[in-house]
């Protein structure tokens, strides 16, 4: 046992200054935390943040350049066979098999992890029950709908029973209906006591699941801690967002660089963000027609503009 | 255990490669009826179309023995080679684009195990072929004795070695076009020249050597040597070249499917 799996004791997943490069490219820089056990652990940040490769590192399914990497006091660098008996892996893709059934899945992956063929069938049946799915068990793959696709490559990574399960992107694409379903059961996976690692760009959905979250850019985690912690330290506490006529948006720009007040624009609606503390002085704009203005409280989206400058959405 | 050159140790976990061979049984047993057509109609119609109506033209080839009882060894051999071959090459290739790989590797599996269990999965392929055709040539009379069962080696043989050189294709194919190629540069070919349809000693000397090295050449001549009921050295030296063949290709082949898989 390495010295470094012996100092993680209270942690069932641990990284210690993990650098991963492709080529000249550095992928993940530097990249150190730990989830507790039965803690829901989020990484967030844009796509090309380096999520899916650390996602990967963590499953042992993409080599470690340094650094190191614990789970369940597995040390992965050095064995990245048996950390994948232990934990649950939810890829991307959901990497369903249209040769096979619903149940053919889950039985046969269930199999493959190692569960003898009378358990594997009684587990199938049970996740099946658990995720609400039993009634598509002998469904081919391409007749579910994408949200069940996605409950199923979940319900499959719980066949061999994990503590832990790395997830990437648990609801990318997914319509909101079948995304609340996702979280819900997410949500059940947790209480029933399983470790969860997700990576996500919404930051709806790690304010929604995470205990705690990273904020991921280029390569590197910049700031961590609870979702409160993070909008407190880093987000104002209120954002005036401003609904304006498109024949008023150039002057509603102008007035808010002459008084050099930080704003950004997605779609039709302008945020303005000054740093923390109190609101930004919008009155001349206040009784202006075509132009309405609302508040809402800072989040995640805002702490991520303040920390690295960007949209969390490119 | 195996150990590799470097002369460390290689844990191979069994139930990754018998968990890899169910999932493709489960998933072939379940298109049985695509499935028949060309494990059995097709090499059944080509055996009938060559046996009766070339076999009625020819006559006899080497030693006196019926076109017919001739060709059968080659035709089987040549059906095992596609059906290893279609397995780790379109078939695998398909698995890699739809994450089936990806999915398994999440499990405690490794490349090497994915390579065996695909591997052995061709060889049944390979095997299930050339018992149904074999059964009906035997019916036909084209097959005699029971020492025609032993066709079941260079059968199995077969299954490995183009099994293990299909992933060579699979793992690199950009695009399922390129493999079209697998059978203008390889199974065509061999289907051809390796001694099926003639005897290799009537080609021109030039291309007599070239025959030779292709690998489903030595495995024509093991079966037609068991299907005759003659075997001597040759055969055994066919078997061997066979053998270091395969101990090149698979791996090569793991050595590009880890390539394509893990980065």
């Amino acid at each position: 046992m390495s010295e470094f799996v012996k100092k993680t004791n209270g942690s069932i997943i641990s990284t210690n200054r993990v650098r991963k490069l492709y080529g000249e490219f550095v992928a993940v820089d530097d990249l150190t935390f730990r989830v507790g056990y039965g803690e829901t652990y989020g990484l967030l940040g844009p796509n090309g943040a380096g999520k899916t490769t650390t996602m990967r590192m963590l499953a042992g399914l993409s080599p470690v350049d340094s650094g190191e990497i614990t789970i369940s006091g597995i040390d992965v660098v050095r064995d990245n066979r048996s950390v994948r008996e232990v934990m649950g892996v939810v890829t991307q893709h959901d990497g369903l098999d249209n040769g096979l059934t619903v149940f053919q899945n889950l039985f046969l992956f269930g199999f493959l992890s190692g569960l003898s063929s009378k358990n594997s069938k009684t587990r199938a049946h049970d996740v099946l029950d658990f995720f609400g799915l039993t009634e598509r068990s002998k469904d081919n793959i391409y007749e579910l709908s994408g949200g069940m696709k996605r409950r199923l490559a979940i319900a499959r990574s719980m066949m061999s029973s994990p503590k832990v399960l790395v997830m990437d992107e648990p609801s990318t694409g997914l319509d909101p209906q079948s995304r609340n379903r996702v979280w819900e059961e997410l949500a059940m996976l947790k209480d029933d006591g399983v470790t969860i690692l997700v990576s996500t760009h919404y930051m709806e959905e790690a304010t929604v699941l995470c205990d705690r979250l990273a904020i991921m850019d280029n390569g590197k985690i910049l700031d961590e801690g609870t979702p409160d912690e993070m909008v407190e330290r880093h987000a104002p506490k209120e954002v005036a967002q401003l609904r304006v006529v498109p024949a008023l948006l150039r002057s509603v720009r102008e007035y808010l660089v002459k008084l050099e007040i930080n704003f950004r624009e997605v779609g039709a609606l302008i945020s303005v963000t000054e740093g923390s503390g109190d609101r930004p002085d919008l009155t001349g704009l206040l009784d202006r027609e075509g132009v309405q203005i609302s508040y809402r409280p800072g989040n995640l989206e805002d702490v991520f503009l303040s920390i690295t400058g960007r949209e969390l959405r490119d | 255990m195996i150990s590799n050159c470097r002369g460390i140790s290689i844990n191979i976990r069994t139930r990754s490669i018998t968990g890899l061979w169910l999932r493709h049984a489960v998933s072939f047993v379940r298109y049985w009826k695509f499935v028949l057509t060309w494990v059995l109609i097709e090499p059944v119609v080509i055996l009938v179309a060559v046996g009766f109506g070339v076999g009625k033209l020819v006559g006899t080839v080497e030693n006196d023995v019926p076109y017919a009882e001739f060709v059968t060894p080659g035709i089987i051999l040549g059906n095992a080679m596609f059906h290893a071959l279609f397995e780790t090459s379109w078939n695998a290739y398909n698995r890699i684009e739809n994450d089936v790989y990806e999915t398994a590797l999440t499990t405690p599996i490794t490349i090497t195990e994915i390579t065996l269990g695909d591997i052995l999965w061709a060889t049944t392929r390979s095997l299930l072929t050339v018992i149904g055709t074999g059964i009906v040539a035997a019916m036909f009379g084209w097959l005699n004795g029971w020492h025609s069962i032993g066709i079941l080696i260079p059968a199995a043989m077969v299954g490995v070695t183009f099994g293990s050189l299909g992933f060579l294709f699979s793992s690199v194919a950009p695009h399922t076009t390129f493999l079209t190629l697998v059978f203008t540069l390889i199974a065509s070919p061999m289907f051809f020249f390796s001694g099926s349809f003639f005897p290799i000693s009537i080609l021109p000397d030039w291309v007599e050597p070239v025959a030779w090295a292709m690998p489903l050449t030595p495995a024509v001549h093991i079966a037609r040597g068991f299907s005759l009921g003659v075997l001597d050295l040759s055969h055994l030296l066919a078997g061997a070249y066979m053998l270091a063949i395969t101990a090149v290709i698979w791996p090569a082949a793991i050595y590009l499917l880890r390539r394509r898989l893990i980065s």
